[in-house]
């Protein structure tokens, strides 16, 4: 099922929960942090339920910018995602703004199910990339 | 799917994305791709991907990308790879070069490389400039490209949907002219049959923006929420500052063909619409970064944001 992990942003508050040890880590390729992963990982690639989080920034034209992320791990699976934004600077607030509240929000649409179309363009099918990136994440992981 | 459709397309992975492929005529329900290929078309279909891959994938390191890569020399290009380049000499010139196939570092840089390391490696890398990097030369035996110095090429805006293109003229001299082509988010229809695209809303999958009437046509979408790894890191970049592209979320782009569609879904980041639509015969629709939606007057089909 990949409709979960479409990246969609959602305004919510963060809950960040246990396991405390390997938190930091797990995004660390994504988000550019360096901290080491928690040596608990089970050789079986079980991953313990919970909430995953890791800081990061990124240079935008405006200069140094801050992004919070946050996956959450239920069952080996990604259940969701969740990036918030911190930024420096009132412009990138604004489009990381209009990014995390999710344009969704303003521009919505009709829904699919409810269509008689042959073909749906977009986003969906293409998951495969992102899929593929948060495979290396965890195999980093485990890795370090 | 609906319950009452009674063949399922043909359905594979390749190139990093599924792909369906169905076989119909007037007569096909607008639900229905259509029906599948035989074993020993979608063993033929399955080897031209391979073939283009094998050739253009900066992903895999025994591609003519890989070797272009590598060392500098003077390249005989594949027989497909001349509609292909002179799109993006067009694309190019068009978007006063923010296109560019020489963003293949720029991306590595990114973080978006073969490895998907997917963590950037320093501040971003604008492309080099094509008339230092590249020459093409035209020659009896075919294209030549000439490179004074390693070049990483990325076909990435326009490749698919010429793949998309290829599958279906293929399919044709095989004797199957009536096809749907879709492979995710490029879709091409050949033959006698309209078809309807939904225009799938970049932030809820589950909603459309629009629908889109196409008849031996392609619609080619892109959108920087696909194959992105972070906070304004995707995979559509400016070859000028070797940056990412904010102010255009997604883009829809209906052609006579998927490699003009694509590649003009990719160039409408980066250019004004009128500009290049004075150049190519397209239409379109952009939701940009501020939820805006724009469409061109021409575009056979109805929005509903």
């Amino acid at each position: 099922m990949t409709r979960m992990m479409t990246g969609r942003a959602r305004t919510t508050a963060a809950r960040v929960a246990a396991p405390i040890g390997a938190t930091a880590a797990l995004l660390g390729t994504l988000t550019g942090c360096s901290t080491a992963a928690e040596a608990e990982v089970p050789v079986d690639a079980s991953y313990r339920d919970g909430t995953y989080q890791a800081n990061g920034t990124y240079e935008s034209p405006n200069g140094s910018e801050n992004i919070i992320v946050l996956i959450e791990l239920e069952n080996d699976i990604v259940t969701d995602v969740e990036i918030t934004t911190n930024p420096n600077n009132p412009t990138t607030a604004n489009y990381q703004g209009q990014f995390a509240s999710g344009i969704g929000d303003l521009v919505i649409g009709e829904d699919i199910d409810q269509l008689d179309v042959t073909v749906v363009a977009g986003s969906s099918l293409t998951s495969n990339g992102f899929r593929e990136a948060i495979a290396a994440i965890k195999a980093d992981a485990v890795e370090s | 799917m609906s319950s009452s459709t009674l063949l399922e397309p043909t359905a594979f992975e390749a190139i990093g994305a599924p792909w369906r492929i169905g076989v119909g005529g007037a007569a096909t329900p607008t639900s229905s791709l259509g029906a599948p290929l035989s074993a020993d078309d979608r063993a033929a279909v399955l080897a031209r991907i391979e073939q283009f891959d094998r050739d253009w994938s900066r992903f895999r390191d025994d591609s003519l990308v890989a070797r272009i890569a590598r060392e500098p020399g003077s390249w005989s290009l594949p027989a497909d790879a001349e509609p292909l380049l002179d799109l993006y000499e067009r694309l190019h010139a068009a978007t006063d070069a923010r296109l560019s196939p020489l963003v293949g570092a720029s991306l590595d840089r990114l973080g978006y490389d073969a490895a998907y390391r997917l963590l950037p490696a320093g501040d971003p890398l604008p492309a080099p400039r094509w008339q230092d990097s590249l020459a093409l030369r035209r020659t009896p035996a075919g294209l030549v490209l000439d490179t004074a110095a390693p070049v990483l090429l990325d076909v990435g805006a326009a490749g698919k949907g010429y793949l998309v293109d290829l599958v279906g003229e293929l399919l044709v001299q095989r004797g199957l002219p009536d096809t749907v082509v879709d492979a995710s988010g490029d879709v091409r229809v050949r033959g006698e049959r309209s078809i309807r695209v939904a225009l799938e809303n970049p932030f809820d999958p589950a909603k459309a923006l629009g629908v889109v009437e196409l008849r031996d046509q392609a619609l080619c979408a892109s959108a920087t929420t696909r194959r992105a790894w972070g906070d304004g890191l995707h995979h559509i970049i400016d070859a000028i500052t070797g940056r990412p592209v904010d102010a255009v979320v997604a883009t829809w782009v209906v052609a006579d063909s998927a490699l003009v569609a694509d590649g003009v879904a990719t160039a409408m980041f980066l250019a004004d619409p009128a500009r290049l639509c004075a150049v190519f015969a397209v239409e379109w629709v952009r939701l940009l970064a501020d939820g805006r939606l724009e469409a061109s007057a021409g575009l056979r089909g109805e929005l509903f944001a």
